[in-house]
């Protein structure tokens, strides 16, 4: 069966002002978990900044649902945004507001649900990941892993049809990260949502990705694609292998 | 009644749907009978879900009877994963905020005492830094002075200039215009030398000094806060105050006069330039100036700007390293940096005004 395309990346070369990363070109389908793999400061979460429209890539385009999130047409690019929601690698919860109000901000901008039944949706958000009890409070008074489930909590406040992850585990106990897993499946299985994630969770990668893409500094492209598994089995180059196999630089197997 | 949910609603129809539902559940008598009909729907979406929701708890809460029909199981699992009796009252401040009247009282007065030792404890830290500062002062870390001086001073020339020379001006046109009917517009020199040195020139620039620099202080030591930074120097054995306070402290103060005597340098050329052309021959406005600019009034007016230098400089730096740990904390701190500054220039400068008529100078 043909699936959607859900996320096209055309000939991407990331980068602020010189690139990170070129000729970066990859598909993600329909309902697929897509994980991002790569050593640290390879350029994962710049990939990601281009994907969802905050700086603009050097090279190339990228489409979310058809549409070009760097297209010169503002409508164009507002119903890409629309497309998605993003948890960011720091949380990037407001400060000044409690988890409540952070989650119910896209609820009051973008629907005319009446304001209990937003106030609802978000309590129901914020029992998804965990967090009900911690409706009033401020960002600052819970934990880094909290703050992370909570940032989950307020992407996801508008069922969006893409999730973007930059390490949501990051930070978290095997447990918690475990029942995360599990939400990301579930949102998967019975809403279709696709999921592009950046992690570096083994145990995670095999739980819930579909797919992968990996970057590598060095080579300054992707450097394989496909299954996860498929890559632990079958490692097309040495730095898959090292990575799959959790060795430093050097070890030999 | 039945409440049919229907596949694919968007979120208007529900928002529809929940208005009117809603209420009319509220007011059903007791025993009546409530159905959620999902016959259609394979899954629920968000805001659906939350309708369902909803209605289950006014059921419960109002002794409705509830049937569902559910051939695919989507309220089944809705009502699994968010049992209506959790959200059975939707709290709010959970944070702990008490709203009496009697309890914010005394929450402020304790915070008011708080920031009131805290700010004794930083003045304590900040005198002991300075006489240490006098035996060894290798220690302090001139390079970020440096850079504090450079943004707190150079930086801060043109707009001290503008306003110093405007000050000026204004000043020769108001007086010259009153002294002039007595024709001793002459002796508006005197007025503006003496005016601009002992008081005009150290508050001026302390503003603008507030206004630049003391809210960047707080704000730049708020976000390092925020951020941890202070937690970082801390663990490593260092005292906040002392590594990221004295250098701006030490700028400031030293920042100060210098500024100042740019100000009033500028405000005597506006003046001149008001006094020449009322026909003052410009050697007799420059001999008056020389003549009203003793050494007391000179030594007077740049040391109650170190003073005011230091001033802004303190309030900034424990703004700052007081903040909250909320960008807004943040904003606080600068704002809180700069009115409290304002306060202690005034008051400071009643008292400098105090002491000089009592000693005479
Ligand atoms: N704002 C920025 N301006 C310029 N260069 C940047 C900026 N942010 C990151 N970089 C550079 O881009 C490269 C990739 O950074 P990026 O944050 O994408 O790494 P990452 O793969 O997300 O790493 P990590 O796993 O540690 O989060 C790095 O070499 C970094 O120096
Ligand atoms: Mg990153």
């Amino acid at each position: 069966m043909e699936r959607k395309t859900v996320i096209e990346v055309n000939h991407v070369d990331a980068g602020y002002d010189h690139p990170v990363l070129r000729d970066v070109d990859f598909k993600v389908f329909q309902g697929e978990v897509f994980v991002v793999l790569g050593g640290s400061g390879c350029g994962k979460s710049t990939m990601l900044k281009h994907m969802i429209g905050l700086n603009p890539p050097l090279a190339g385009t990228v489409r979310l649902i058809g549409d070009n999130i760097w297209s010169g047409d503002p409508a164009e690019r507002t119903r890409a945004l629309r497309h998605f929601g993003v948890s960011y690698q720091s949380g990037a919860l407001f400060g000044s507001m409690t988890l409540l109000e952070n989650v119910l901000l896209p609820l009051e901008c973008f629907t005319s649900l009446p304001p209990s039944a937003r106030r609802l949706l978000a309590l129901m958000r914020l029992e998804q990941v965990g967090l009900r009890e911690y409706a009033g409070f401020y960002p600052a008074d819970i934990s880094g892993g909290m703050k992370k489930r909570a940032a989950i909590a307020r992407a996801l406040a508008l069922e969006p049809e893409i999730l973007f992850l930059d390490e949501p585990s990051a930070g978290l106990d095997p447990v918690t990260s475990a029942g995360l897993d599990r939400l990301l499946l579930e949102l998967r299985d019975r809403h279709g949502m696709t999921m592009v994630m950046v992690t570096h969770e083994l145990p995670s990668i095999f739980a819930v990705a579909d797919r992968c893409v990996m970057l590598d500094r060095a080579a300054q492209g992707m450097i394989a694609q496909g299954k996860p598994a498929e890559l632990r089995d079958y490692p097309p180059n040495d730095t898959v292998r090292r990575f799959f196999n959790r060795q430093a630089e050097g070890d030999k197997s | 009644m039945v409440v049919k949910f229907n596949n694919a609603m968007n979120a208007d129809e529900v928002s529809a749907l929940w208005t009117r539902t809603v209420a009319e559940a509220a007011a059903s008598q007791s025993g009546a009978t409530l159905t959620l009909d999902a016959s259609d729907c394979a899954t629920l979406g968000g805001a659906a879900s939350a309708l369902a929701v909803e209605l289950r708890r006014i059921a419960n809460e109002r002794g409705l009877k509830l049937e569902l029909r559910d051939p695919h199981g989507s309220l089944d699992t809705v009502f699994r994963v968010f049992p209506a009796e959790k959200f059975a009252k939707i709290e709010t401040g959970l944070s702990g905020r008490s709203h009496s009247l009697a309890a914010q009282v005394g929450e402020s007065t304790m915070r008011i005492w708080r920031d009131f030792v805290e700010q004794l404890a930083f003045l304590g830290e900040m005198v002991s830094g300075f006489l240490r500062l006098m035996f060894h002062p290798g220690r302090l870390r001139w390079r970020e002075t440096l850079v504090c001086f450079e943004r707190a001073g150079i930086d801060a020339l043109p707009i001290t200039l503008l306003i110093g020379f405007l000050i000026g001006l204004i000043l020769a046109f108001m007086s010259a215009a009153s002294l002039r009917q007595f024709g001793v517009e002459v002796y508006v020199a005197d007025l503006i030398a003496i005016g601009l040195f002992r008081e005009l020139g150290p508050i001026i620039t302390s503003i603008i000094l507030a206004g630049r620099s003391g809210s960047a202080f707080a704000a730049e030591i708020g976000t390092m806060k925020v951020n941890e930074e202070l937690d970082a120097l801390v663990t490593f054995g260092i005292r906040p105050a002392m590594f990221l306070a004295m250098p701006r402290v030490v700028a400031a103060t030293l920042v100060m006069p210098v500024l100042t005597i740019f100000a009033v340098t500028a405000g005597l050329v506006g003046g001149a330039m008001v006094l020449v052309s009322m026909q003052v021959p410009p050697v007799t406005y420059l001999n008056h100036v020389t003549d009203s600019i003793t050494l007391p009034n000179v030594l007077f007016g740049l040391g109650k700007s170190a003073v005011f230098g230091t001033l802004v400089g303190m309030v900034g730096c424990s703004h700052g390293l007081q903040t909250g740990r909320t960008a807004d904390a943040v904003g606080r701190a600068a704002t809180a940096a700069v009115v409290g500054s304002l306060v202690l220039i005034t008051v400071f400068d009643g008292a400098f005004a105090v002491v000089a008529y009592f000693a005479g100078v």
